[in-house]
């Protein structure tokens, strides 16, 4: 029964993904952290950034999240549910490309959509940072953290393995 | 141009889900190299298309931009190996930490070191939200969108699925009637 249900949610989440991996952060915290407890918000914290040091999508966070609640039958179920959504849509706007690019009404939903996530995802990054940040050293990485990221051509992948070795030799 | 076998577009796409970490830009030259430059068997134009596409539909764009190129190369089927090729390695990896970390739990050092990762992924997720917000918030309408979403779940605790719904609907009736 968990299973189908952690199935149905990402297969849902996933066809909401509207402008990137990131969008399915809101959805999956409320569903899996707030409303079913089958992860903790660190937990939570702790997938995105598998998600993040692992190479491909980060979407493969999913397979994390699967294998804590479910075990490998878990993880597997997530990487299906996760990816068929993409694979069904895409399949069926690539034959109908010219159409689906001129639709007024994906287009115009769409545009709805896209500042809406923003909106979100500051709301979430506000209740993983009163989870994550909790002494001035950890302010201090997430404001580092920030700026690199956003400042400069580093990959954030570095960052967040050199923010583990801080950790490991000063948390 | 080598072979368009599903084995090798299996490899092609193993290779770029293995070597890509985060940025989308750097995988889309590894993309670009790779298929049209080395190997030709996309244009340059059905590329951009392809990445034009991924951007459009649901889900992550770089995985649909794939998707959408192993369609053209082998339909339904080349669709399905390009997405288990990007998947492959980062699912393998995400289940071995996802084990270690479930045995090491309470293990004190892994405890530092999310303490530590932790805090970066709340810098990264504020560097996302700066990055879309530049590209995304160009006017009133666009910010009052952003605003209203934001404090529909911070306050409100509104269900963000049914949100970004909502917003789509909004967008349709503020956006739709111009656009015709």
């Amino acid at each position: 029964m968990i299973l189908l249900k952690f199935c149905w949610i990402l297969i849902i989440v996933n066809a909401l993904t509207i402008g990137g991996g990131f969008v399915m952060l809101p959805m999956l915290q409320r569903e899996f952290v707030e409303k079913y407890h089958w992860l903790t918000n660190q937990e939570f914290v702790d997938a995105i950034a598998m998600g993040q040091i692992t190479p491909g999508p980060l979407t493969v966070m999913n397979a994390f999240i699967g294998y804590k609640i479910y075990g490998l039958t878990g993880a597997i179920v997530a990487m299906i549910s996760t990816y068929l959504p993409c694979i069904i849509i895409v399949t069926i706007v690539a034959k109908y490309y010219y159409d689906y690019k001129e639709s007024v009404i994906v287009n115009s939903s769409f545009r709805g959509i896209k500042p809406a996530v923003i909106g979100l995802l500051a709301a979430v990054a506000i209740s993983l940072g009163k989870t994550s940040l909790v002494d001035p050293k950890t302010f201090g990485i997430a404001i580092i953290s920030f700026a690199v990221i956003a400042f400069t051509k580093i990959d954030p992948t570095f960052i967040i393995i050199g923010a583990g070795i801080i950790g490991a030799l000063f948390l | 141009m080598t072979n368009i076998s599903l084995k090798n577009i299996f490899l092609v796409f193993l290779k770029i889900g293995s070597f890509s970490f985060g940025g989308v830009y750097s995988m889309l030259t590894f993309f670009e190299r790779e298929l049209v430059e080395k190997r030709k068997w996309i244009t340059n134009e059905e590329f951009i298309e392809s990445v034009a596409l991924g951007q459009m539909t649901p889900g992550p764009p770089i995985v649909n931009t794939g998707i959408c190129i192993g369609y053209k190369l082998k339909k339904i089927k080349g669709a399905l190996i390009t997405t288990v090729g990007q998947a492959f390695t980062g699912t393998v990896l995400a289940i071995l930490l996802a084990i270690f970390y479930t045995k090491s739990k309470d293990n004190p050092l892994l405890g530092s070191i999310m303490k530590g990762v932790g805090a970066a992924v709340v810098g990264l997720l504020l560097s996302i939200i700066y990055k879309m917000a530049g590209k995304t918030i160009k006017d009133y309408k666009t910010a009052l969108f952003a605003l209203s979403a934001f404090f529909a779940l911070a306050l409100f605790k509104l269900n963000p699925i049914g949100l970004i719904l909502a917003a789509g609907i909004l967008g349709l009736i503020v956006y739709g009637r111009r656009a015709r």
